[in-house]
């Protein structure tokens, strides 16, 4: 079951009157089945993977709290993250690595008929590996208890909200919330109606509408022109905010209606003033957490070489994080121009902000739509690798935006429009939340009839110009 | 006692919000009604274009020849041949990316009115299972309302479908733009077409590619019964029917669809021309548009073959 | 070491990796309080501490300190 689907929109209303009709003592019980049921929908088998997940995470982190010897409680942990990884790796990585080797041999003039297998991967599996890797360590670290009771493990590592895209959460914050006796509230339940409408919003009527002319646009890159090329290559970002951030936005906003707090995925990414801002405004839930389990412990493995030593900490960060989102040489490359980015600018900071104190730009309007500009470049620049289906068409990409040039292909214009339609709402928003947080408020308006036209009118938009049919959401895949 | 049922505890939080919920359905209601009928107002005023044409074809037509099918239809059947050769009005209903739910759905809303002499279906059956021809089907939504016939066919597209055509919006769904633009005059030059016929014209002969996939695909039974119900209902009505798999500038290694054709029109005894494989047209690339459509001039050398075989058709049988 | 005397000895530590001359430590100050005080320079500064006090943290130390305070108690815990 996905969120845009219409037996989402059947399914959550009636799971969550259940909810809270049942007596809150078991009332974990009632989100558990209906976590099983919405990934069961999607497809029956990788639910015995999930289970499989859950179990071997339950075990390890019993055994690592019952353990008094730090270094069987290491075994425990390397052990529990290797066996989790496995599903992981083999349904993302072992295509690819098969056909590496199948590559390697042929060109040795070997003849080794592997088999090749073409896998479908498992949806949510890179998100609920991660979590419960991140439990794991957490359990390890002595930053939470190792839970008991295995239902409400298993309801952390496949909670529906959560399962298919994220945020990437964590046992500390999830665990005392599915355990927490409260009765539905209703600011928390508007709060949430609140999220998802706009998380609808940019899916249906931003990702989607985007989605199509940037596709367009990709599926023949050696028939349009640089114009073209670089129109699609600057939209795509705001194609993957809206699709990413929309539905993280509708994962929150449900979770919050049935009385849980989750972290913030997206925060108004495109009015990052560098790339070290934008990495801490966009996909959060993913960077905190290789931040606490990667980049953390590397980079205090390396403290010793300073400057260096951090900087390679980073660029090995961002490539795991590459490889998180795809098995391809294009990921390996666009998590490196990540690493790069940032790592510049650590080397960098100092020149930087003496010279911007010196002149006592931080304030100035200019000054930070020039770093939004130049960061949304940079990012708009490393998502080439992140769309394109190869490299030879990543590189074709950049040739082309370089050497040829034309009219702006247009296709159906009314998808253009409605898409930058979109686009402008979602960034006027953005803007008004960055800058002027009190103003022009709309969903949040002291009037209520404010309030209710809003909701009425958004509702509408997405009725009069969201994609209904054939949507699909990107990062599924992942 | 443990247990508490929150739910009734709190009477006035739920009241409150199934309150302001309501609200926001009422307000809601008025403006989709509101828009929605504006929407509808203006779509059915559009005097050219898609959805004028489909209007007409659906509400309108009186010609003797119809044509109906996808855009291989739209392009390759150019009226005045036929006019001049068989002596009948003819109307073009083919329709850009749309499959055989659109056909159906429109023989349906035709056959009530009234029965044409000929009908001629266009189809590179595509007998495939895939989302694709269910979503083109949003092109007959601001008909579901008022043409009863095509219902079943729509609903075909979830269980939910009906649901959903309780909006009055929805049926827009995308397409205000174009529907203001079709209510301008500038889109009676832009959107030109002859009795339906829309010609393409081709300024060099494409590339022609050679498949080699002999794979099979999964067949959607929906879409076969769909042209079953086609031709049978159009054999049923009284007219002449004739199943037409126009000329391709592409090789296929198999051709599924033309396999459940032929064995549905054999079975029907209705004429199916079986252009696919077509020697006269494979070798000359000039005549298309594309690998599977033909230009202007290709259509009205393909229309005189038909309209000639039609013809001589006509004079043999017995009535 | 007292409590003021490993302040005393952080204050230039904190100076020189944040760049920052007019950095006043208190139990109570965070990353937040801190223009520069990020990921990475957070990192640097775990290595100066430990030249400068000669004492090596854990992994697990880093994650309990909370504040500035955390961290005094946990440098004074190794002196």
């Amino acid at each position: 079951m996905v969120f845009t689907s219409f037996n989402f929109l059947i399914f959550f209303p009636l799971l969550a009157t259940l909810y809270f009709l049942f007596p809150t003592k078991h009332r974990w019980l009632i989100l558990l089945a209906g976590s099983y049921f919405f990934y069961i929908n999607i497809k029956p088998v990788y639910a015995l993977l999930l289970a499989g997940v859950t179990l071997s995470t339950y075990l390890f982190t019993r055994l690592i709290d019952n353990t008094p010897n730090e270094s069987r409680k290491k075994t425990y942990l390397v052990l529990n993250i290797v066996l989790i990884l496995l599903p992981l790796f083999f349904f993302k990585y072992f295509g690819v690595v098969n056909e590496g080797i199948f590559g390697l041999l042929e060109s040795l003039n070997v003849r080794w008929p592997l088999p090749s297998i073409e896998l479908l991967l498992p949806v949510g599996i890179s998100f609920y590996t991660f979590m419960a890797i991140g439990y794991t360590i957490d359990v390890y670290n002595e930053e939470v208890a190792a839970e008991k009771n295995l239902g409400i493990v298993a309801l952390f590592v496949s909670f529906f909200p959560l399962i298919l895209s994220g945020p990437i959460e964590r046992a500390g914050n999830m665990l005392p919330q599915f355990r927490a006796r409260k009765g539905p509230d209703y600011d928390m339940i508007v709060g949430g109606m609140k999220l998802m409408l706009w998380g609808y919003f940019m899916k249906l009527v931003v990702a989607d509408r985007v989605g199509i002319y940037v596709d367009a646009v990709y599926h023949n890159i050696g028939e349009h022109n640089g114009t073209s090329l670089l129109f699609a290559a600057a939209l795509y970002p705001f194609q993957v905010y809206a699709d990413l951030g929309g539905y993280s936005l509708i994962a929150i906003g449900t979770a919050k209606i049935l009385g849980m707090n989750v972290m913030d995925n997206f925060r108004r990414p495109f009015f990052a003033t560098s790339m070290a801002e934008f990495w801490r405004r966009w996909h959060i839930s993913l960077i905190s957490w290789l931040t606490d389990y990667v980049y953390t412990p590397l980079s205090f493995a390396f403290r010793k070489y300073r400057v260096r030593g951090i900087v390679t900490a980073l660029l090995i960060t961002f490539l795991i994080s590459g490889v998180w989102h795809g098995a391809s040489l294009t990921f390996v490359i666009w998590g490196l121009m990540q690493g790069i980015f940032v790592s510049i600018e650590a080397l960098t900071v100092k020149p930087r902000n003496n010279f911007a104190q010196r002149f006592n730009l931080k304030k100035r309007g200019w000054y930070i739509a020039v770093g939004c500009l130049v960061t949304f470049t940079l990012f708009a620049a490393s998502q080439v690798f992140a769309r394109a289906d190869n490299l030879q068409d990543a590189f074709l990409v950049y040739a082309r935006i370089l050497s040829t040039s034309g009219p702006l292909f247009i296709g159906v214009p009314s998808i253009l429009l409605f898409g930058l339609f979109g686009i402008g709402m979602m960034m006027l928003k953005d803007f008004t939340d960055e800058f002027m947080p009190s103003r022009f408020l709309l969903f949040e308006n002291k009037h209520k009839p404010v309030r209710i036209l809003s909701y009425s009118a958004v509702i509408l938009l997405i009725f009069l110009i969201g994609v209904f049919d054939g949507g699909e959401f990107i990062y599924f895949q992942f | 006692m443990e247990v508490s049922l929150f739910i009734f505890n709190s009477d006035g939080m739920i009241k409150k919000l199934i309150y302001n919920i309501l609200l926001v359905a009422g307000v809601l209601f008025i403006l989709d009604f509101a828009i929605g009928r504006t929407l509808r107002h203006f779509y059915f005023r559009e005097i050219a274009g898609f959805h004028y044409r489909t209007t007409y074809s659906m509400e309108k037509t009186m010609e003797d020849v119809l044509i109906f099918g996808a855009s291989r239809a739209n392009h390759h059947y150019v009226p005045e041949i036929f006019g001049d050769s068989l002596k009948m009005t003819f109307y073009n209903t083919g329709r850009d990316g749309n499959g055989i739910f659109y056909q159906a759905a429109l023989l349906k809303s035709v056959l009530k009115r009234y029965t044409p002499k000929i009908i001629i279906l266009d189809y590179k059956g595509e007998f495939w299972k895939g989302p694709l021809e269910y979503d083109q089907m949003s092109s007959l939504m601001p008909y579901y309302r008022t043409h009863k016939e095509i219902r079943p066919i729509i609903e075909l597209r979830s269980p939910y479908e009906k649901l959903k055509l309780g909006s009055e919006t929805y049926p827009f769904n995308s397409q205000i733009l174009t529907i203001a633009m079709g209510n301008l005059d500038i889109n009676k030059t832009r959107n030109a077409d002859n009795k339906g016929y829309v010609p393409l014209e081709a300024t060099h002969a494409p590339e022609l590619k050679v498949y080699t996939s002999t794979a099979s695909y999964e067949v959607d039974s929906n879409k076969v019964n769909a042209f079953k119900d086609f031709v049978t209902s159009a054999k049923a009505s009284g007219a002449k029917v004739y199943v037409v798999y126009s000329p391709l500038y592409q090789k296929l290694a198999r051709y599924q669809e033309n396999e459940i054709c032929s064995e549905i029109c054999a079975r029907e005894k209705i004429p199916f021309f079986d252009f696919s494989r077509d020697t006269f047209f494979l070798q000359r690339g000039n005549l298309f548009y594309d690998g599977v459509h033909l230009n202007h001039k290709g259509a009205i050398l393909f229309s005189n073959i038909i309209a000639g075989k039609i013809k001589a058709g006509l004079n043999n049988s017995p009535d | 070491m007292e409590r003021t005397d490993i302040v005393t000895k952080l204050t230039p530590i904190f100076k020189k990796v944040f760049n920052d001359d007019s950095i006043i430590i208190t139990d109570g100050l965070t990353a937040n309080d801190v223009a520069n005080w990020d990921s990475l320079s957070h990192m640097l500064l775990i290595a100066e501490v430990e030249t400068g006090f000669a004492i090596k943290f854990k992994l697990k130390d880093l994650n309990k300190m909370r504040n500035v305070g955390d961290m005094i108690d946990i440098i004074s815990s190794k002196l």
